[in-house]
């Protein structure tokens, strides 16, 4: 089973379908792209060149079982296809949040959240506190936050 | 001090922006509808109506998370200087099998206007008017009743109209 993306004019995912493999192969009975985006553009009414095939087992730049990433994530409605980086990118967290390439992701401009120490791991553990770091994007700082206080 | 909205009565419009040379055939949309109105026959299904179909399902799924299913679909041919009846889609004794919005299309038109009613709590018997340009949508709730109007003198005016109710 194959999976296409169907772009909007502005590379916006309107629509991800799924294709049967027979009907993406080309004359030599190897799947090829163009083959399964010229069969969507004739039983699809939409352009052959504005369908995009999609891994389902891709997120974050990495194959869930091993395998060989395809075009960063699996694209999802609302995500945006960027052509120069071959990604599918989902909606922007936050405004100061920049593209991470390698990782196909959204990443603060200071870096991921800080890990938690042992004490506040144990305590999630033992289910008296829930310490997570939170995402301030008025100060651009990660605040821990107990969701249990 | 905290606020609920229960409901609302939006429209949608806008031009129906298909890709670069893949717009919608009006032409082929104005003669299904001809055929069907001098024929007095159903709309037939045609790959151009399945276009302007998918395309307004597609985009107000994207734009604002409404998923539409169709329910019926005709066109309608306005006289120059006509102006319509009130139309109403839902059937007040069978709201079950009423659609939930109604989309106008202007598949060949010319000063033709949407006159979309509404009722604004205790004001009643609002209106919101509305040109309907050729390859323009406006979609508003079938609960609304609304008039199109042709005004000039000239030519036919064509409408098409798809129905949908949302899940």
């Amino acid at each position: 089973m194959a999976h296409f993306a169907k772009l909007g004019a502005n590379s916006k995912v309107i629509q991800v379908l799924t294709l049967d493999n027979k009907d993406m192969l080309n004359a030599d009975g190897v799947e090829d792209e163009t083959v399964g985006q010229q069969y969507l553009e004739t039983h699809n009414n939409w352009p052959a060149q504005m369908w995009i095939q999609t891994s389902y087992n891709t997120v974050g730049g990495t194959h869930r079982n091993g395998g060989t990433p395809l075009r960063g994530n699996y694209a999802g409605i609302g995500y945006t296809w960027d052509e120069d980086d071959q990604i599918f990118w989902p909606k922007k967290p936050y405004a100061s949040w920049v593209k991470h390439n390698a990782s196909a992701s959204w990443k603060s401009p200071i870096g991921d959240a800080p890990a938690l120490t042992a004490e506040q791991e144990s305590q999630n553990t033992a289910d008296t506190h829930s310490w997570s770091y939170v995402w301030n994007e008025a100060n651009t700082t990660w605040d821990l936050t107990d969701s249990k206080a | 001090m905290q606020k609920k909205v229960l409901t609302e009565q939006a429209l949608y419009f806008g031009d129906v922006a298909m890709p670069k040379d893949w717009d919608i055939d009006r032409d082929k949309l104005s003669g299904d509808i001809l055929q069907s109105v001098i024929q007095n026959k159903d709309f037939p299904f045609s790959r151009t109506w399945d276009m302007l179909n998918t395309y307004m399902r597609d985009f107000i799924g994207l734009d604002y998370g409404i998923n539409l299913v169709n329910k019926n679909s005709w066109g309608d041919i306005y006289k120059p200087g006509q102006v319509s009846k009130p139309l109403l889609n839902v059937d007040p004794v069978d709201l079950r099998n009423s659609p939930d919005f109604t989309m106008l299309y202007g598949v060949k038109v010319d000063k033709c206007w949407v006159r979309i009613h509404f009722d604004d709590n205790r004001r009643k018997g609002r209106s919101w008017d509305i040109e309907l340009k050729k390859n323009m949508f406006v979609m508003f709730p079938s609960t609304n009743m609304y008039i199109v109007s042709n005004d000039q003198k000239d030519s036919l005016n064509f409408v098409q109209t798809i129905t949908y109710e949302y899940i």
